[in-house]
């Protein structure tokens, strides 16, 4: 583990005076103590607080307040901190603990954040990221993409015979060089790009219209085409380029497989905590009053764990 | 432990701990970035847009979302959703609606912030999960249903709900713990989706503030998602928008960069834009003014609650203000009586009260731009009148509940609208460049509809520059973009000009026309007129009215569809401001208006074969909102103004009415009041028993704010209800009284008029302190002044002006 991720969860249970003088007994023992030195006996009537601690305090006014605390406002925040240990060790001592569904909730909570996060704290290997990669390419699958020049007819100018005069323009333009596009003087000038470069489908029909991504698709590419009716009037269209749609080579996605390789590992470790300290336990429900079919759990029976390691 | 304290907070201790922790990097960044950024400007280096504003594009996104975290939103039934599945409609994917059915966006954004209520995020889910924590807390009992689809039960837990934001805190609720962890969640989520220069999520919550059934909220977007705090500021805390303010004041100056959208205006019983005192009830001040301005850059203008753009009272000179009209109070208990208030609840009023406070007490606190919102509670929102699942779960979610008029917390679902959108005038896709484009407010609003409308003000566009290829780059270089402020006019120049462009929706109907919008002040006074700028077709303004005539509709009721025939694709023009005064403070915006269209209702009573709702229009003019641009004269200018305010009056001695002296004045009395700012002149007609009105105001009437529609009524000539108390002789815009004080001058002094005899002055209570309106001892012969020339026409001529057949 690395220093700086040790840090990050480090930081993560400091911020956290829930936990501060929790013992999480054997499940996270040893990594828990290598992160927190306070699991150390304390005596019961000895408060004390180490460099971070104060400094901590000092962060959280000034990430408030913008500026470090006066003397007067130090002493205020070190006596709210020794009011709170205070009552937090007497309300341990009570067992108030025990029966708190807050704080139970919350410290089931923190498990799971705590399991992730240990999961997320390993830098995985590139060979370890190309394999996963292999069985989960799918997921990263490339839409197509077209690149389309196109001449505009607009309806502003030429009302009804929009369509009419694109026909005839593809007429003058079949039989003439491929190239001859700009200065041809066909068409009206087009409110945005006459030319498009490697669009996918999505980004076609967010500016055309989704009609005229569909009938775009299905046009032969080389020559020109139409009229084509969008969302904006007429238009020839000559498809430049189609790519089809392809699984990217690892180097070009690595940034988000890494991303999503790391929510399968949490998600991975979190069933596996779970699942390792759920075998721990055995679980027994009470006899139902009346005996149903349905009613198979019995004090004699242990239940089955549910099957998604959820909590 | 007493040693150890005292050494701790020794000076030696501590000097040395707090270094420690600045030169650490994190502090260090904190530090430099509050140097840079203090109370929102920020240096231009920090700006971290790439390119020239010139490749700005449009992005259009969804700024005001809630999924089943929100805790209303579980109420309504959603339960399945949670904001990864928002991000995940917003993308294009088909999701869940809470009653079961699919639904999918019409057509994928570009961005979305979740914005989830702060308040109790979580909990209503929580409380209905049998065995959580928040489940066994006796506070959360009256939020456990009974039977969810028992639309009584969750009406009655609903009320419970909005009486809880309403009272004071529950503690157990608000702790770290509880609201922490959803919070932290909602980031998570919202970094998993944000995907530069693809889609953007942002970090984002409502601070829902509803005291009193008054809709207070604002929308809270964070610039950057690693600085966010720990827990989002909610209403909670504090209900009062000037604590949110200065929570984020605080946020900006650690370095954490933030904004506040204000949203449902038109649901605030008059409190959004307040003009005398704050939510606390405080003068409102130049502070006040500068910590709204510096928070609150954008208002919602349009959402499934209906626009907040103006109300038809308030416009009256204004005929598309009828649209999308929502006056109700959230939550208000069917036996109430409570009428919410229009005055205060609408941008436009806003704006121009803002103009005044600035002329009149040097401070402007509606300066704001505007953005588009669903405000949807299902996780997906509706953008087109053809896919209208509204916005309340299980409330409107099925067609035969929509039509047939549910009353949802006494709102007819029927009139609910579809979702408004957000256009962003930005470089690229990116949390930085977006909301960089929001704090400067180049951005649009829309009533659901892909419009893009792009607005320009300068001294310097020549009316061909939109043949320029190059237009947007010289449009920037040579003025503002919207949202910004004119700059100075060079010596010489005339007038203002305004270049506007919009395209139309490539999947809706065709534009109508571009209007714009203009707001100015004068002594107190506020006025507003909407001008047609460039139109499809071949119209000219109507003589007399001036106004351009309506498209021929394409709508076919019977069968819910329109055509493409009429409206054009794309509008532009650089229009020149004809009634430019330099010495006034003005604004002006663009509206952008698309053909007839049937409206959600006609679509969905069409397909299921019932009659057309006679509660709501059978169409609709879809349309687009530019952020305003403002005027300014320059520092300095003092006209030589002879308007009077109650300060001159009182130092000169004048004396106010007292209630029977106002009764004695005006009660079974006809009398003749002129408004020295326009010159206009009035007859009302005062009677005992408590009814007034008003005679004389002709349609082209120049007339000041909150004056209601006074040409209808005096056309129609209906009588309203005046009182006579605390000094002021009070007439009503809808609920809002408008008090007017009644000054008896001592002599010959102040006022524009020379004066034989002591004159009485009318001060409204909405005219900050001026005192406009004076009462004369004799009205006119003639309302109208012809010119000399026609005066002059004798008698034997008389006849040639009749039995006339005028030849074209």
């Amino acid at each position: 583990m690395s220093q700086t991720t040790l840090k990050r969860v480090l930081g993560r249970f400091a911020r956290d005076p829930l936990l501060h003088f929790l013992v999480l007994g054997g499940v996270m023992s040893g990594v828990f103590v290598l992160l927190d030195d306070r699991t150390e006996a304390l005596m019961p009537t000895e408060i004390r607080y180490t460099v971070d601690d104060v400094a901590r305090l000092i962060l959280g006014f000034e990430t408030q307040w913008n500026r470090p605390p006066t003397q007067a406002e130090f002493n205020a925040l070190v006596e709210d901190r020794v009011r709170e240990d205070i009552l937090y060790r007497e309300a341990l001592a009570l067992g108030l603990d025990k029966d708190d569904t807050i704080v139970r909730r919350r410290m089931a909570q923190k498990m799971q954040f705590l399991a992730e996060d240990i999961a997320a704290a390993r830098e995985p290997t590139i060979a370890e990221l190309k394999s996963w990669y292999a069985d989960n390419n799918r997921l990263f699958e490339m839409a197509p993409r077209l690149s389309f020049r196109h001449i505009y007819f607009s309806p502003d100018r030429r009302g009804k015979n929009a369509q009419a005069d694109a026909a005839a323009a593809l007429e003058e333009l079949s039989g003439t060089s491929a190239d001859r596009v700009e200065g041809s003087g066909l068409g009206d000038r087009f409110m945005f790009q006459d030319y498009y470069g490697e669009r996918s489908l999505q980004a076609i029909a967010r500016e055309f219209g989704a009609g005229f991504a569909q009938s775009i698709d299905d046009l032969q590419p080389g020559v020109w085409s139409g009229p084509v009716q969008s969302g904006l009037g007429w238009h020839l269209v000559r498809v430049d380029k189609v790519i089809a749609g392809r699984v990217p080579r690892f180097e070009e996605v690595a940034n988000e497989v890494k991303t999503a390789w790391l929510g399968q590992q949490k998600a991975e470790a979190w069933r596996k905590s779970y699942d390792e300290m759920r075998a721990k336990y055995t679980v027994l429900l009470p006899v139902p009053e009346v005996e149903s079919p349905g009613a198979a759990a019995s004090p004699a029976q242990p239940v089955d764990r549910p099957g998604d390691g959820g909590s | 432990m007493s040693i150890q304290r005292r050494s701790m907070c020794s000076g030696e201790w501590q000097r040395p701990i707090a270094d420690t922790l600045r030169s650490s990097v994190r502090l260090s960044t904190v530090a430099l970035a509050a140097l840079v950024s203090v109370f929102g400007l920020r240096a231009a280096a920090q700006d971290a847009s790439q390119g020239s504003p010139a490749d700005r594009k449009a992005f259009f996104g969804e700024q005001h979302i809630h999924t089943s975290w929100s805790v209303d939103a579980w109420l309504f039934g959603n339960h399945l959703t949670g904001p990864d599945d928002a991000y995940r409609y917003a993308r294009g994917e088909v999701i869940r609606h809470p009653l079961g059915y699919d639904i999918t966006i019409d057509k994928p954004l570009d961005w979305m912030g979740v914005t989830d209520h702060s308040e109790y995020v979580g909990i209503t889910k929580q409380a209905n999960t049998p065995g959580s924590a928040v489940s066994e807390m006796p506070q959360a009992q009256p939020l456990i249903l009974k039977d969810p689809n028992d639309p009584a039960d969750v009406q009655k837990v609903f009320n419970y709900l909005v009486s809880l934001v309403s009272k004071p805190p529950i503690k157990a609720f608000m702790t770290p713990q509880i609201a922490g962890t959803v919070w932290k969640e909602n980031i998570d989520i919202a970094n998993k989706h944000n995907k530069p220069g693809e889609f953007t999520a942002f970090c984002s919550y409502e601070f829902t503030s509803q005291v009193n059934l008054r809709n207070l909220h604002r929308n809270v977007y964070f610039r950057d998602c690693a600085k966010v705090p720990e827990q989002p500021y909610s209403a909670l805390f504090s209900w009062h928008p000037e604590d949110l303010w200065k929570w984020m004041d605080q946020q900006r100056q650690a370095g954490n960069e933030l904004l506040a959208i204000s949203h449902n205006a038109n649901l605030s019983d008059g409190w959004m834009y307040p003009t005398d005192v704050d939510s606390l009830g405080r003068p409102i001040d130049a502070a006040w003014a500068e910590s709204r301005i510096r928070n609150e850059r954008l208002i919602e203008i349009k959402q499934i609650k209906g626009q907040s753009e103006t109300h038809p009272l308030l416009s009256p000179n204004d005929e598309f203000a009828n649209y999308e009209i929502m006056s109700f109070l959230i939550g208000q208990p069917e036996d109430s009586g409570r009428v919410p208030a229009i005055v205060g609840s609408y941008a436009r009023q806003a704006l121009k009260d803002g103009l005044t406070m600035q002329e009149a007490k040097g401070y402007n606190p509606f300066k704001f731009g505007f953005v588009g919102g669903s405000d949807s509670h299902n996780t997906g929102a509706p953008y087109r009148t053809n896919n209208a699942f509204a916005g309340h779960g299980i409330n409107d979610g099925l067609v035969q509940r929509r039509m047939a008029g549910h009353l949802f917390t006494g709102m007819d679902v029927r009139k609910e609208s579809t979702a408004g959108l957000t256009g962003v005038w930005a470089e690229e896709n990116t949390r930085e460049s977006l909301w960089d484009a929001m704090h400067r407010r180049e951005t649009f609003g829309t009533s659901g509809v892909w419009i893009q409308v792009r607005m320009f003000g300068g001294w310097d566009y020549g009316s061909d520059l939109l043949q320029d290829a190059d237009w947007v780059s010289k449009a920037y270089e040579r003025g503002t973009a919207m949202g910004g402020d004119l700059p100075s006019a060079p010596a010489g120049a005339r007038a203002p000009s305004f270049l506007v462009w919009a395209v139309k929706d490539p999947e809706s109907g065709n534009l109508d026309r571009i209007q714009i919008v203009k707001g100015w002040t004068k002594d107190g006074q506020s006025f507003e007129k909407v001008y047609d700028v460039v139109w499809a077709g071949d119209r000219e303004p109507e003589p007399g009215t001036g106004r351009l005539p309506a498209l021929p509709s394409t709508v076919d009721l019977a069968a819910a569809t329109f055509t493409d025939e009429q409206g054009s694709t794309e509008l532009f023009t650089v229009w020149t401001d004809p009634d430019f005064d330099p010495s006034l403070h003005a604004f002006y915006y663009a509206r952008v208006l698309e053909i007839e269209t049937p409206r959600w209702t006609t679509v969905q009573a069409v397909k299921l074969g019932v009659d057309l709702p006679d509660t709501v229009p059978a169409t609709v003019q879809e349309r687009a909102w530019s952020s305003p641009i403002w005027y300014a004269p320059p520092e300095g200018t003092t006209t030589a103004s002879t308007s009077v305010t109650v300060a001159d009056l009182e130092a000169n001695g004048a004396k106010a009415l007292t209630d029977d002296e106002l009764k004695a004045l005006i009660a079974g009395k006809g009398i003749w009041v002129r408004n020295n700012v326009t010159g206009e002149v009035m007859k009302l007609r005062y009677d005992e028993k408590g009814t007034y009105d008003v005679s004389y105001v002709g349609a082209r009437a120049q007339l000041p704010s909150l004056s209601g529609d006074l040409p209808r009524k005096t056309y129609e000539m209906l009588a309203a209800p005046y009182t006579i108390a605390n000094g002021q002789i009070n007439t009503f815009v809808s609920s809002t009284p408008i008090g007017m004080k009644v000054y008896q001058a001592t002599g010959t002094h102040a006022g524009n008029t020379a004066r034989k005899h002591a004159a009485y002055y009318g001060a409204r209570s909405n005219e900050f302190g001026y005192a406009n309106y004076e009462i004369l001892l004799e009205g006119p012969a003639n309302l109208v002044e012809l010119p000399k020339d026609k005066m002059d026409i004798p008698v034997s001529d008389q006849p040639n002006y009749l039995g006339v057949t005028i030849e074209k």
